[in-house]
């Protein structure tokens, strides 16, 4: 894409002169465009079916007519999901998880990441080490639950927004980004009488936007669809998030086998609208975030790369 | 903390190790229940409404369904503490996950005192780690579960649930007679229009799909659904049963022959193969649609609504809630009907189980003062027959009412699976009765007091044929368990894998000899040895 965009604007001289791309490459370009075109089309369709599918009239879903365009236009289930209190109680929880996960998270891994970025840390290997061996190896799922129940967080926010708090991943994505700014304008705040806080605070962060929002991203969008550690530490309905909800309700509409065949006396399940419905809501809010910061986004992560 | 934890872990260890050794020297379980009778009632006995003597609370897990999630102010909760002065104290897990943190909960040793909605295979492996509670010993609390089983002669049924030291964990849902629920679904004015009348037997069947194949050239007559993740799973089950043998959703690796009183193995006997040649010779002739066995649930409704088929297996409620209103909205002239379950070779039975999901107990709970309390409590709620009508219907006069022959019909604002549509109230999403954790099995007019008609008539027909024989239990060992389960997945791989192109014709049933040797190469013979010598010992001991 850059180098695309960068050849547009190339002043007409410096074309004749024969940095005018090759045949090879323009083959390569039409490929390219023809491939990427299809993996938009592969992500978008399932996405626009789903949006389809939840505006529309049950009968036409049910006979197989609706893709792309929603048919017999259809609010009930929008209305029907709005009107359950449990699912706003949830969703308050999911906003309130995301937000506070994310937080501390950042304030973690941006404290951790800038302290292993620094060469002359003691230990730095060992500490490194220590981060990615959690990578590979984990307690498992009892251990982990019984440390968590004995901390005391089992039914709190926090047996949700702590446990991940820091992605082994995002930290080193992030080391490798403080690892590549110039040390020269640290050593210059250290002359003008910076503490090392105030190198952090003052300049290393302003500096850190793209990396910072990227992890912003990163972050939210996995606080915002798990629902895993929500599951496992917490016991009551109105502290779960609204992935729970949602499983719950996707899982209550398949498979009879699950009840053993022999299903309760009522078991009516949830219509396929239904199930739409509540996913276009649960993924709406963090689409909307992504334009806002996907600026950032590639130069975040391509720093990092680069350079780690 | 941290220390608390290490302790309770090396006591643990401690614990197990002395358990091993007591368990060597053939050790009573302590049965001195002194110290667990707070709130329990003296005498308490059939026929008595249970009611703690002093206000006590049960913690249980909770499968929090996702047409009726769990409401505080359920009138089911204020009249379980009004009647028994029981407080409970539901753990709420998501139904969708509900046996993943169930085996979390006791792993963690974490586990409410309560722990329903458990299958009784589910239970073995909770077994050996001592957490569960060997119910088998404390039924002399029970007395209207000991009676029902005497009652309803349940003792076969029960004795199959018992583990290799002839306890049982597990305190099953019981039916007075087995409820058959799954069968094919036909359109009958297809039938009508071909001069055909509802089949009999599988031979019917054939001959009906090849007169609407020969009517409708162009489609599939027959397309199932429920083929994830189980392939074919209920139509195998049904059709299996049908065969005298155990497939799809029931498929079990070892049958019981009675006639030589022994096992053999269920994937490779001739029942077996006389099904699989049965479904062949669907396919084979495109009288079934060959992605019938695999495709999605939807894919399958999808075709029936559109006319593309006219058979598929149902049971009442995706018949009423699903599968008609499909069609109404596609095709109003359409008629569904679910048809009783054709007969095979074994003859006219009935292939329901009597069993269903029960209770197990945290170990934990025998230490509680409240142990025999609680024991009442469960024996009131899960089997007394005033206790399963509660679970069902609710209170008399404010949820339901019973006329003088005794049927029951719900109170005018409330509705329930199509009784009184037009109620205001649900009796399971406002009042927390009929609800999953609580009502299932009992008296045959009490589990059928929801039926319509239809499934009324149906189940009458399925009554009338004779229950299939319940085969013996054969207990594992801990360690035989962990060697059977070795050698399962494989060997079921192996059946599913090569059932399926037996079925679809992509391997000749000439080969079913070098199928038969490929399982043996897989240790079926050995694993039958194991089963058959686990048999014998249990016979030894309890026979």
């Amino acid at each position: 894409m850059v180098t695309v965009d960068r050849a547009a604007r190339r002043p007409p001289t410096a074309r004749r002169r024969g940095i005018r791309p090759t045949r090879g490459y323009r083959v390569f370009q039409a490929i390219n465009g023809v491939i990427l075109t299809g993996v938009v089309v592969v992500t978008l369709y399932p996405f626009l079916n789903i949006v389809a599918r939840s505006l529309s009239d049950e009968a036409y879903i049910i006979a197989g007519r609706v893709s792309l365009v929603p048919r017999g236009f259809d609010l009930t289930s929008y209305r029907l999901v709005m009107s359950d209190a449990m699912f706003w109680t949830n969703y308050r929880n999911t906003v309130m998880y995301t937000v506070l996960a994310t937080v501390i998270a950042l304030v973690l891994t941006t404290c951790y990441a800038y302290v292993l970025s620094k060469p002359q840390l003691k230990g730095r290997g060992a500490l490194v080490g220590i981060a990615v061996f959690t990578m590979f190896f984990s307690g498992g799922l009892i251990p982990n639950y019984v440390l968590i129940t004995s901390l005391g967080m089992k039914n709190t926010v926090w047996a949700v927004v702590v446990p991940n708090a820091i992605s082994v991943f995002n930290l080193l994505v992030m080391k490798a980004f403080f690892e590549s700014l110039p040390a020269e304008l640290e050593e210059a705040a250290a002359v003008d009488g910076l503490h090392t806080y105030g190198i952090l605070l003052r300049i290393v962060l302003p500096l850190s936007k793209a990396v910072i929002a990227t992890m912003v991203l990163f972050y939210a969008v996995s606080f915002w669809n798990s629902w895993f550690t929500a599951f496992l530490y917490l016991d009551q309905q109105d502290m779960f998030p609204v992935t729970v909800y949602l499983r719950n309700l996707i899982a209550g509409a398949t498979g009879a086998q699950s009840a053993g065949g022999v299903a309760d006396a009522d078991a009516v399940q949830a219509a396929a609208t239904l199930q739409s419905v509540t996913i276009v809501l649960t993924t709406l809010p963090i689409l909307a975030v992504y334009p806002f910061i996907q600026r950032y986004f590639v130069s975040g992560v391509m720093l990092g790369a680069v350079k780690g | 903390m941290f220390q608390q934890t290490w302790r309770r872990a090396a006591a643990a260890v401690v614990g197990l190790l002395t358990l091993t050794l007591v368990a060597c020297s053939e050790e009573e379980p302590n049965k001195d229940l002194s110290g667990n009778r707070a709130g329990a009632m003296a005498d308490y006995g059939v026929g008595d409404q249970f009611t703690a003597t002093e206000p006590v609370s049960f913690s249980m897990l909770y499968n929090n369904h996702t047409f009726y999630p769990l409401k505080e102010d359920w009138l089911l909760w204020s009249e379980i503490t009004k009647r028994t002065n029981v407080k409970l104290e539901p753990v709420v897990v998501p139904a969708s996950d509900y046996e993943q943190k169930r085996s979390l909960l006791i792993g963690a040793g974490d586990a409410p005192m309560i722990i329903p909605k458990t299958y009784p295979a589910q239970a073995s492996p909770f077994v050996s780690s001592g957490a569960v509670l060997p119910v088998s010993d404390y039924l002399d609390l029970m007395p209207h579960f000991t009676e029902k089983i005497e009652k309803w002669r349940m003792q076969p049924e029960i004795d199959t649930l018992r583990q290799s030291d002839g306890k049982f964990y597990v305190l099953p849902g019981m039916h007075e007679k087995p409820w058959h629920e799954y069968s094919l679904a036909v359109r009958a004015d297809v039938l009508d229009q071909l001069g055909l009348p509802v089949p009999k037997t599988w031979d019917d069947v054939y001959t009906m799909l090849k007169a609407m194949r020969a009517r409708y050239p162009d489609t599939y007559p027959f397309s199932d659904r429920w083929g994830k993740p189980t392939p074919g799973g209920a139509l195998l089950n049904f059709l299996g049963a049908s065969y005298g043998t155990l497939a799809g959703w029931n498929y079990q690796h070892a049958t019981w022959v009675p006639g030589e009183k022994k096992f053999v193995y269920t994937g490779a006997s001739e029942q077996y193969k006389q099904m699989l040649q049965f479904l062949n010779k669907l396919v084979a002739e495109k009288l079934m649609d060959p992605e019938s066995f695999t495709q999605s649930d939807d894919a399958a409704r999808q075709k029936l609504a559109n006319g593309r088929s006219f058979v598929i297996s149902a049971n009442a409620q995706t018949l009423v809630n699903e599968l008609r209103p499909d069609l109404a909205k596609t095709q109003p002239n359409a008629r569904l009907v679910k048809i009783p379950l054709p007969v095979g070779p074994a003859g006219e039975i009935n292939p329901a189980s009597r069993l269903e999901s029960g209770v197990m107990i945290s170990s934990k709970a025998r230490e509680s003062k409240n142990f025999v309390a609680m024991m009442q409590f469960i024996d009131w709620l899960y089997y007394s027959d005033a206790g399963q009508e509660f679970a069902k219907w609710g209170v008399e006069g404010t949820t339901y009412t019973k006329d003088a022959a005794g049927r029951r019909a719900p109170t005018p604002d409330v509705t329930i699976v199509g009784l009184n549509p037009r109620g205001s109230k649900h009796l399971q999403k406002d009042f927390g009765f009929a609800n999953g954790v609580f009502a299932y099995g009992g008296k045959l007019d009490l589990v059928q007091s929801f039926f319509p008609p239809e499934e009324l008539e149906f189940q009458k027909v399925m009554n009338g044929r004779t229950p299939i024989a319940v085969a013996p239990p054969y207990p594992l060992t801990d360690e035989e368990r962990e060697q059977a389960s070795l050698w399962e997945t494989p060997l079921k791989d192996h059946v599913t894998q090569n059932s399926l192109k037996f079925i679809l014709g992509q391997r000749p049933l000439t080969e079913w000899d070098a199928y038969v040797g490929e399982l043996k190469a897989k240790n079926s013979e050995q694993y039958l040895d194991m089963v058959n010598k686990a048999y014998g010992r249990f016979q030894k001991s309890n026979g």
